[in-house]
């Protein structure tokens, strides 16, 4: 059985871990000394982070302001920023390849800045991405021939990111121009990285491509690769600042960060969604939308009615919100749909509270058995009500009553 | 078997004063958990708009009251697991034990249910096995109900804080994970939680129905048992108890 009280992180990486003032004084001197190391070392991609940033027109004040949150993200003392903002732009000595599978590419959209970029984003510009399908402009063989130079130079130090579910049933996704099947992929590109990220729902524990029937037998990346360290980000689809902490922490202090029960950073899943909510005040008050549209819907309600999960899912999603803080889900006026929490497309992305929705009936995953709970549960009541009063009629009808002042049993053997 | 004789009639004492404060409370304590768990489950009425939202917090209270309720059952779910044990009045326990003679009692309460009272072959002065059997399924669903609820109040503590110490959150970790894992995450917690609310109306649906009817059928006062701790046994002529 796994635990996950304080600090029970399941996974194989160290974290920062520092909780004193001694401690945060070794860990800054610890990863002084890397990136010290890392700034010597030959960058692995051409990029200038302050003229990249220039170019984007973004001023080094702006630089800054986004070092302090990331530094705050990453639950580390301001006198850290100055350390963030180095790491930042070192980010590019560190080898990353990005491989896709069952998924629809909304994490590597997520990245892709359809409006103006963000810092987080344009740092995903300045990594070194050896590999990434639909970014590279290489394809079919020449793009094999670059994956394969990769994996020989950076043999045991790059960082393997995943997005998308792996299919374990045959005849299910295959990916590069000899067809091999994502799972001998993962297995294959797997064996020597570093660390392994998967990006997304699906990546992370099979996300919709998983959802009931599962066709295609669809698995996270954890389900399959052992023995290797592995962080999930899962959302539909994960915050790229998230993706930029994780990279950010290994960059600046080479270990991977505290992660929790579901081997997700602390950093970004520590928070439930509920307890950091703009309309927790109308949850506890019994304010709710009853209805799109509606005088509550008007007046920013809580939407625990029309479904919200965020009582149940974490995220920092209320805190970073999406878009560069521009907004969130609640914060547009829909619920949460708990796309962090595993299986949530069966279990918890509906528009009604769970006792009205028909989800997989608990131990009966497998057998396709959905039921809103209230109604087996009110079956249950009639069917109990429906055996009390026939009994009570056979009772009335058939029945003998005890008579007055006739005998009852033999009381027992006194012993 | 306490009691006074009276001609075939003894009057047995079934239920010491605690037994009944006991039984009461957990009454209400339930009560009041379904009631606030329904709300919780689904908020059925609206806070009215007009008020300021500081003075109401219906919710907030639904979910309070709920907790004040769990804490009530799972207190009395220890005390009656002790009392099963080691109460100095009777330990139900004893009739739980799988012996041929239980067996046979057990058989013959039910036999007495459907036959509509016409065979009555045991012995209605004492607790019967039957009813041993059906009040330890209560306390069971209750003992579920404290491990479930536990874990969705415990998984609101992500950060591991409490205000009464570290200590707390992870002794409900510890005690009901389990569940996490057994049914499949959070919301399958969720669900079981909410569905073995319906069990236990169930549970409580046949339980007064068939107080009432041992009462109607046995004439025998049984269902004053809950209220005055007594009820009156039919003998046959001379053999009165004690
Ligand atoms: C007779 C016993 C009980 C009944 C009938 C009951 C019923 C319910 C129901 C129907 C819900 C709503 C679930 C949903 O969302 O569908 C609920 C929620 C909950 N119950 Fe219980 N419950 C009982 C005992 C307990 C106990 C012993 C605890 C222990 C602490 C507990 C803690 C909770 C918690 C924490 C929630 C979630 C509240 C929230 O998310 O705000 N319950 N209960
Ligand atoms: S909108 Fe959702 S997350 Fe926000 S308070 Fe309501 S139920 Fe909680």
């Amino acid at each position: 059985m796994r635990v996950f009280g304080r600090g029970e992180g399941g996974g194989s990486a160290d974290g920062i871990g520092a909780r004193t003032e001694s401690e945060y004084e070794a860990l800054r001197r610890r990863c002084e000394e890397r990136l010290r190391a890392l700034e010597a070392a030959e960058p692995l991609q051409q990029v200038h982070l302050p003229s990249l940033l220039r170019s984007e027109g973004m001023s080094r004040r702006t630089f800054l302001k986004w070092a302090s949150a990331t530094t705050a993200l990453l639950f580390l003392p301001a006198s850290f920023e100055k350390l963030v903002a180095r790491a930042a732009a070192v980010m590019n000595r560190v080898p990353v390849i990005w491989v896709e599978y069952q998924d629809c590419a909304g994490n590597s959209e997520a990245i892709l800045r359809a409006d103006g970029p963000t810092i987080d984003e344009l740092l995903l510009d300045v990594i070194s991405l050896e590999y990434h399908e639909t970014l590279m402009t290489p394809s079919g063989f020449q793009a094999e021939a670059q994956l394969e130079d990769a994996l020989q130079a950076f043999r045991g130090k790059y960082i393997l990111i995943v997005e998308g579910s792996i299919p374990t049933e045959d005849g299910f996704g295959f990916n590069g121009p000899r067809g091999e099947s994502f799972l001998e992929n993962l297995k294959r590109l797997s064996r020597d990285a570093l660390a392994i990220i998967a990006v997304g729902s699906c990546a992370s524990y099979g996300g919709i491509p998983a959802a009931y029937p599962n066709p295609t037998k669809a698995m996270g990346v954890w389900d399959i690769v052992k023995g290797k360290p592995i962080v999930n980000i899962p959302a539909c689809p994960m915050n790229p600042a998230n993706l930029i902490g994780v990279l950010l922490h290994y960059v600046l202090t080479g270990t991977l960060p505290e992660l929790d029960y579901l081997l997700r950073p602390k950093f970004a899943f520590g928070y439930r969604i509920h307890d950091n909510c703009e309309r927790r005040a109308h949850f506890d008050a019994g304010e709710y939308v009853e209805q799109w549209g509606d005088e509550g819907a008007r007046n920013n309600f809580c939407l625990y009615k029309m479904g919200c999960k965020g009582p149940m899912t974490f995220n920092n999603c209320s805190i970073i919100r999406y878009n560069d803080g521009t907004n969130w889900p609640i914060g547009v006026g829909r619920g949460c749909i708990g796309c962090s929490e595993p299986g949530f497309w069966d279990k918890y992305a509906y528009e009604r509270p769970m006792a009205g929705a028909n989800i997989p009936v608990p131990g009966l995953w497998n057998l396709g058995i959905e039921r809103s709970v209230d109604l087996l549960g009110v079956g249950l009541l009639t069917a109990a009500g429906a055996g009390i009063a026939i009994h009570a009629f056979l009772s009335a009808k058939y029945g003998k009553k005890s008579d007055e002042g006739a005998p009852g049993a033999p009381p027992k053997e006194k012993s | 078997m306490n009691g006074e004789a009276s001609g075939t009639i003894v009057r047995v004492t079934r239920m010491p004063k605690s037994w009944r404060i006991f039984h009461w409370v957990n009454f209400l304590a339930v009560f009041a958990a379904v009631v606030t768990g329904i709300y919780i489950a689904r908020p059925y009425y609206q806070a009215m708009i007009a008020e300021p939202a500081v003075r109401k917090f219906v919710m907030g209270w639904n979910r309070a009251i709920h907790l004040y309720a769990a804490i009530t059952i799972d207190v009395l779910c220890v005390v009656s697991f002790y009392l099963y044990f080691l109460s100095r009045f009777e330990r139900p326990v004893r009739k739980l034990l799988p012996t041929r003679e239980h067996g046979r009692e057990f058989f013959e309460v039910l036999a007495n249910f459907f036959t509509f009272n016409r065979r009555k072959r045991f012995d209605s002065a004492e607790l019967d096995t039957f009813n041993a059997a059906w009040f330890t399924l209560l306390h069971l669903l209750l003992l579920f109900q404290l491990f479930t609820g536990l874990q969705l109040y415990v998984y609101s503590l992500e950060s591991g804080l409490s205000s009464v110490g570290g200590w707390w959150p992870w002794l409900m970790h510890m005690a009901t994970d389990w569940t996490y894992w057994a049914f499949g995450g959070r919301m399958g917690v969720r669900w079981v939680h909410h569905f073995t609310m319906y069990l236990l109306l169930a549970w409580i649906a046949f339980h007064v129905y068939y107080e009432i009817w041992r009462t109607v059928y046995w004439r025998e006062g049984d269902i004053a048992i809950a209220f005055g701790g007594e009820k009156i046994a039919r003998r046959l002529p001379g053999t009165a108890a004690e």
